[in-house]
């Protein structure tokens, strides 16, 4: 769904992601590098990122990027265990490093050159995300060396991947007013 | 800014702030070369608990230290949040270790989980400062934990990151990082305690920056740690600065780019505090554990002026700056 | 060495998550690193990882890695001569 609207998609679960990729970004071969949980999040900013800049006359740029879910990088974190089953010991670097959910936010950063704050939080639900991103709002991190009036704007959500074929992301857009 | 108003460190160097400090400037470290801890896992140089220990338990026992000299009420209260920073928490589950703990403390609100890599334990002051500083908590109770596993040294060996011997951070013979584990808590409050017990410090400021550079590489140019310290030196200048503790995990790259981040931020000339020879890499604790016992260095020098700086997985900077109080 | 080469090929391919190439695509001696298939420090460690699971070849020095690494030939040389599955 982008901005309340439902986007038409052929495929289910990871092809779904695949099939999304193509059709918003298809430039980016590092994608295929990546676990669920960060192909989720790269696409979801894709999406609202690209239509809020068409949207918005000023490009307002997201310039920080927040991310929470219950589960944390789970189901990458089995993936890798696989690598270092008994008998078959053969630790992948490349799995490892997908072992943090904040890495979703490193890979999105790097596609859009953010870099401003980024972080990740572990929570029950996601009105829990909300008084955080406020009060990062209200604090401000650009007010302390400021050069250009660019207000703090936060690509926040929920991304959650706990199982194979089984995630969810909810993400939007916030600035101060 | 937010008061510091309790601490506790638990390593394998000791139970207490003081004895962790005290066996710093002894020269004691807690390395040492384990052969068989972990199954199929290489010879690996490490600070680690002589009898292994369990997370949440652990955890509680931190936050019992850091509590000591406070009202009890202060973890029960609903103006008290529990801000847990952790990597790999309980056997790879982050959320229900923090539920855990927070409710063995009798605190009704939900806790947060900070997990943003190696930063995290400077990540969560950072969060911390915000939600009490925007009047929605009084206290905070920040924990950094982190066990080490055969899953988080198997994935460092993979990566070729970890030194066969006691780390060297800063040094032109650096071979890599050593892994370590220890509980470490801050509390923090809106307010210095009533009583007129003076707080062991005063968290200024804070500031995150992402390298958007490489999910793993530091930037080359040290982007996102310069930035970091420019924005918490704002309103000072370098030669105010008395202290900073570094990342130093003594990789090739990391402490390359801190040197350059320094050097830009015009902070070269300041002492630098080094505790990854003393306590190894301890991920999630590593941000509560070394502001404490730089705090520790620092007033043991009579110094007022510090900065706690990290760096992590996924291109993610933080830095804080404390004043010490008298 | 022909079958070794293209083997190795397709196991790259997998190992370092290629979806959108096939064996053909690879250049047998193009650079794997800089200009080539443009191949990261993540990538390195991985092949490593691959020579050993794959061949048991453990490479205890990653900076021997650049040499071996230079091309798919140069790596199916080592292998050929190394291993031991």
């Amino acid at each position: 769904m982008l901005d309340g609207q439902p986007v038409a998609v052929s495929e289910t679960g990871d092809k779904m992601l695949v099939e999304l990729y193509r059709r918003y970004a298809g430039d980016y071969p590092k994608f295929f590098k990546m676990d669920t949980l960060c192909r989720l999040g790269f696409i979801a900013a894709e999406i609202l990122i690209n239509e809020e800049m068409r949207k918005c006359e000023n490009e307002k740029m997201v310039n920080a990027i927040i991310l929470a879910n219950r589960s944390a990088s789970i189901k990458n974190d089995k993936d890798y265990l696989a690598t270092i089953s008994d008998g078959n010991y053969y630790p992948s670097p490349s799995l490892f490093v997908y072992t943090l959910p904040n890495i979703v936010t490193g890979e999105i950063a790097i596609r859009h050159h953010i870099q401003g704050e980024t972080a990740f939080y572990i929570l029950d639900n996601p009105e829990q995300l909300e008084p955080i991103v406020q009060s990062t709002i209200t604090n401000d991190p650009y007010g302390a060396s400021r050069s250009e009036e660019s207000p703090i704007t936060v690509l926040c959500g929920w991304l959650e991947c706990s199982a194979p074929n089984e995630f969810y992301a909810k993400l939007q857009i916030i600035w101060n007013n | 800014m937010i008061y510091c108003i309790g601490h506790s460190i638990i390593s394998p160097l000791g139970e207490g702030s003081q004895a962790n400090f005290d066996a710093v400037q002894a020269g004691r470290s807690g390395l040492k070369i384990y052969t068989d801890r972990f199954a199929d896992v290489e010879p690996f140089c490490a600070s680690l608990f002589d009898t292994p220990q369990s997370f949440v338990p652990l955890c509680i026992k931190s936050v019992e230290q850091a509590i000591v000299h406070c009202p009890l009420s202060i973890v029960q209260s609903s103006d008290t949040i529990f801000v847990l920073s952790t990597t790999k928490g309980d056997n790879l589950d982050l959320l229900t270790p923090a539920q855990t703990i927070a409710s063995h403390f009798g605190n009704p609100n939900p806790p947060v989980v900070v997990s943003n890599a190696c930063t995290s334990g400077v990540c969560a002051q950072i969060t911390a400062q915000r939600l009490l500083e925007a009047g929605l908590y009084k206290q905070a109770v920040v924990i950094g934990c982190d066990i080490q596993t055969r899953f988080i040294v198997s994935g460092f060996q993979s990566f070729k990151a970890l030194s066969p011997e006691p780390c060297l951070p800063f040094s032109p013979d650096r071979k890599g990082l050593n892994l370590g584990e220890a509980a470490a808590t801050i509390i923090y409050s809106r307010e210095p305690i009533a009583d007129n017990q003076p707080p062991c410090w005063t968290l200024e400021t804070g500031s995150i920056h992402n390298d958007a550079n490489h999910i793993s590489a530091p930037s080359r140019t040290g982007e996102g740690a310069y930035q970091c310290l420019k924005d918490v030196m704002a309103g000072t200048t370098p030669s105010r600065i008395d202290l900073i503790g570094v990342h130093g995990t003594a990789t090739l790259y990391n402490d390359a780019m801190e040197q350059i981040a320094l050097e830009r931020a015009g902070l070269q000339d300041v002492p630098k505090s080094m505790l990854k020879p003393f306590f190894g890499h301890t991920m999630g604790a590593a941000g509560v554990l070394e502001t404490i016992l730089c705090v520790l260095m620092a007033k043991n020098d009579k110094m007022v002026n510090v900065i706690k700086m990290l760096s992590g997985f996924g291109g993610v900077n933080a830095a804080i700056r404390l004043k010490i109080e008298d | 060495m022909e079958q070794l080469i293209e083997q190795l090929k397709a196991q790259i391919i997998e190992a370092l998550n290629f979806e959108d190439m096939t064996p053909a695509d690879i250049d047998t001696d193009a650079p794997l690193f800089g200009e080539g298939l443009g191949l990261d420090s993540i990538d390195a460690l991985e092949l490593i990882m691959l020579m050993d699971r794959e061949y048991g070849i453990k490479l205890a020095d990653p900076k021997a890695g650049k040499a071996i690494f230079a091309s798919v030939r140069t790596m199916a040389e080592y292998i050929q001569a190394n291993r031991t599955k």
